[in-house]
């Protein structure tokens, strides 16, 4: 029998650590808390720049179907619905995460955000703030935050990821209250 | 039930009628909204010569020599690069084994590695994707197109000594940055110069220069990082699909909304995208120009032989070789932008404790981007030989010389150089967008609003950019970055010292054993 099997293995969860590698460079979501439910609100802002590209894609295939049904343009009417296509398809699913609700049920104990088995409300731990630097290869950087979920099992799962400071810090405290749970500042000094 | 069918056939055709309708609805609209949009091009045009006239002239102020008029902003930038290729002892030539370590991380722990931290090779790269772009592909068409073969010559030397200045500042924008407590990195010119030049008891002067660069810093974002991405993003299109140019305001628009959402809305997949397909550009861009060289293999040495007569001859060039002298320096200058400080804002956010070692990486790339790819779009262009004598640009010129090259060779890289050009276009506003949002900030104050207004602003002018008529366009574009290299460069000379010493300092460091080497293989 080997020695090991008998020793109690630990395993140490690092806290400041973040979990998302991206983020935006807006505020996203606002925590909002209605009898017994918490969810998170996509930003008006946040939406209409999904839109965009919703549109321009949409514009595209209209003037390449225009292209190719009256002017016999084939090559810029492939052309032009490539990129349409691409440049829709690619807001439809920026939009995509926008459309489902994230929500903590207090009635059904649950917390749903569409992506992540569902967690149970009693199994939430704590929250923490992460806070991070994104680098972008054909801009300059900026400082993005995370408030993240810790479950008992040792779970860590995202809850908001945006770059307004002032308003995680607002929701982390909101939230944190609705599940009863502590609110850990797990931001660190990033040294570039 | 004949009613019946008649009825699901009138169903089934009924939308292909509709459309039929509304296209030719839509072919008449198109017709007059052509018209619109040429006027409005006219007007622009018109309107914008007009107004920025003054501010070209200024910058290009020229003496004549010989035949020829030499603006005296490319004998400031060429005189810099070689004090500083003398001043730093050929750092260009002697430190690039040094360059190429530092990217292979031989003095960095790889285990000491944090996690998110873009190493010195990724740093490379990344500033390479950014670099490749329409100064490798409009620029070197411009410069052969009035220059002629022989600016192939003065745009590789430009590029040698480039290196040095590229050094220097690349040091200085890391070692003067500023990093918010939030982690934010604001680094370039503004900083070094108001910052190093105070130590040195030269503040006022300091920040003279440093709210002169960054007003030059907004000209050219709005200029060459801007409007003449716009308008050679159409021009290309106009080339490979016969788009008329009247309906550029088109093109610019669909680039302004993508534009506006990015630098708006700060949306982080788009951006991810671009970074992640502008490499696969670049290297696309070098694919179709190998496969162009070594297709007409014998065509390479009778090309060069071109390029170096034309050099010292200027045959068939305005103004002999000084003619052709300018165009290369221009147009490099415009491609690497050596001495103009744009690389060193881009550079400051670099992780690394020593300055000096972002500094040595950055020579690298005026080599690849002007000595290398701009080489290679040259031959290209006289390999296909639609470039000729008289070289006064009213033939082929920009991307359309370029892309028409290429096309000799196959019919379908006009597609593929389109696709290439639109996101170059694309990233390199990105990119530019932030160099002068920070010029901007620096001289009005971070804010939401102030932000705001430049933003607007600047996706006004990719409308206007690919609107209005090249000519226009490239004068104002050209003058914007040139002038920046006004203010730089004399920050530079007072600083060069400061650059020196960390030089030396680092390759003391490194022969001493403080600095410790790690195995790369």
């Amino acid at each position: 029998m080997n020695e090991n099997d008998n020793e109690t293995e630990t395993v140490t969860i690092d806290l400041t650590r973040t979990l998302l590698r991206d983020g935006p460079k807006f505020l996203s979501h606002k925590a909002v808390v209605m009898g017994d439910i918490a969810f998170l609100r996509p930003t008006i802002t946040a939406m209409l720049f999904c839109v965009i590209y919703i549109v321009v894609g949409i514009f595209l295939m209209s003037l390449a179907t225009y292209q190719l049904l009256v002017l016999s343009k084939y090559d810029f009417a492939i052309f032009l619905g490539g990129f349409g296509i691409a440049i829709c398809t690619f807001g439809i699913s920026l939009i995509q995460p926008f459309l489902s609700r994230v929500s903590f049920d207090r009635k059904t104990g649950v917390f749903n955000n569409h992506k992540d088995r569902d967690v149970k409300l009693k199994n939430i731990i704590s929250l923490q703030i992460n806070n991070k630097v994104i680098q972008r290869k054909h801009a300059l950087n900026y400082a993005c935050y995370e408030l993240n979920l810790l479950t008992e099992h040792g779970r860590r799962i995202n809850i908001l990821n945006h770059n307004d400071q002032q308003q995680l810090l607002q929701d982390a405290e909101l939230l944190g209250s609705f599940l009863g749970v502590e609110v850990n500042d797990c931001r660190r000094e990033i040294v570039l | 039930m004949y009613k019946e069918i008649n009825m699901i056939k009138t169903r089934k055709f009924m939308p292909l009628f509709l459309l039929a309708f509304s296209t030719t609805a839509l072919a008449e609209e198109m017709s007059e909204f052509g018209q619109a949009v040429d006027s409005l091009s006219k007007s622009v045009d018109g309107f914008f010569s007009d107004y920025t006239g003054w501010f070209v002239s200024l910058i290009f102020k020229s003496v004549p020599i010989g035949e020829a008029s030499f603006p005296l902003i490319v004998g400031w930038l060429l005189v810099a690069a070689l004090i500083f290729t003398i001043y730093f002892g050929f750092v260009q030539f002697k430190r690039v084994g040094l360059a190429i370590n530092i990217i292979k991380g031989k003095y960095t722990d790889p285990n000491s590695k944090e996690e998110g931290e873009v190493s010195h090779f990724q740093a490379l790269t990344t500033a390479l994707s950014g670099t490749v772009g329409l100064g490798n592909i409009a620029g070197v068409g411009v410069a052969l197109a009035i220059g002629g073969p022989g600016a192939t010559f003065w745009m590789i030397l430009c590029g040698l000594l480039g290196m040095a200045s590229k050094f220097c500042e690349c040091t200085l924008g890391v070692k003067y940055r500023t990093i918010l407590p939030s982690g934010v990195v604001s680094g370039g010119p503004m900083y070094y110069l108001s910052q190093g030049l105070s130590e040195k008891g030269l503040g006022g002067l300091g920040k003279i220069l440093a709210i002169g660069f960054a007003l030059m810093c907004i000209l050219a974002t709005l200029g060459a990082g801007n409007m003449f991405q716009a308008n050679q993003a159409h021009a290309m299109l106009t080339y490979a699909f016969d788009v008329p140019s009247e309906y550029g305001v088109i093109t610019g628009i669909v680039l302004a909304s993508l534009v506006f959402s990015v630098i708006v809305g700060g949306m982080p997949s788009i951006a991810s995208v671009t970074e992640r397909i502008v490499p696969w550009m670049a290297a696309l861009y070098v694919g179709m120009a190998l496969i162009v060289i070594v297709s007409n293999i014998d065509q390479v040495g009778p090309a060069f032989a071109s390029i170096v007569e034309g050099a010292f001859t200027g045959a068939g060039v305005v103004g002999g070789f000084i003619g052709a002298l300018i165009q290369g320096l221009k147009r490099a200058t415009f491609s690497n932008e050596a001495g103009v400080g744009s690389a060193a804002i881009a550079h400051s956010a670099v992780k690394t404790k020593e300055p000096v070692t972002e500094g040595l990486v950055s020579l690298l790339e005026p080599f690849i981007d002007t000595v290398v790819i701009c080489t290679m779009t040259a031959l290209v262009i006289i390999i296909a030989g639609l470039n000729v004598a008289p070289f006064d640009g009213n033939g082929l010129t920009g991307v359309t010389l370029t892309a028409a090259s290429f096309t000799e060779t196959a019919g379908v890289f006009k597609y593929l150089l389109a696709l290439a050009v639109i996101m170059f276009a694309f990233s390199t506003m990105i990119s530019w967008s932030y160099y002068g949002l920070k010029a901007w900030t620096y001289l009005f104050g971070e804010g939401k609003s102030t932000e705001f207004i430049f933003k607007v602003l600047f996706c006004l002018f990719v409308v206007l950019g690919a609107t209005i008529q090249f000519g226009a366009v490239i004068d104002f574009s050209d003058a914007a970055l040139f002038a920046m290299s006004i203010f730089n460069i004399i920050g530079l000379y007072f600083l060069m010292p400061i650059v020196k010493k960390e030089l030396h300092s680092f390759i003391a460091r490194i022969k001493s054993g403080e600095i410790k080497t790690y195995d790369t293989k």
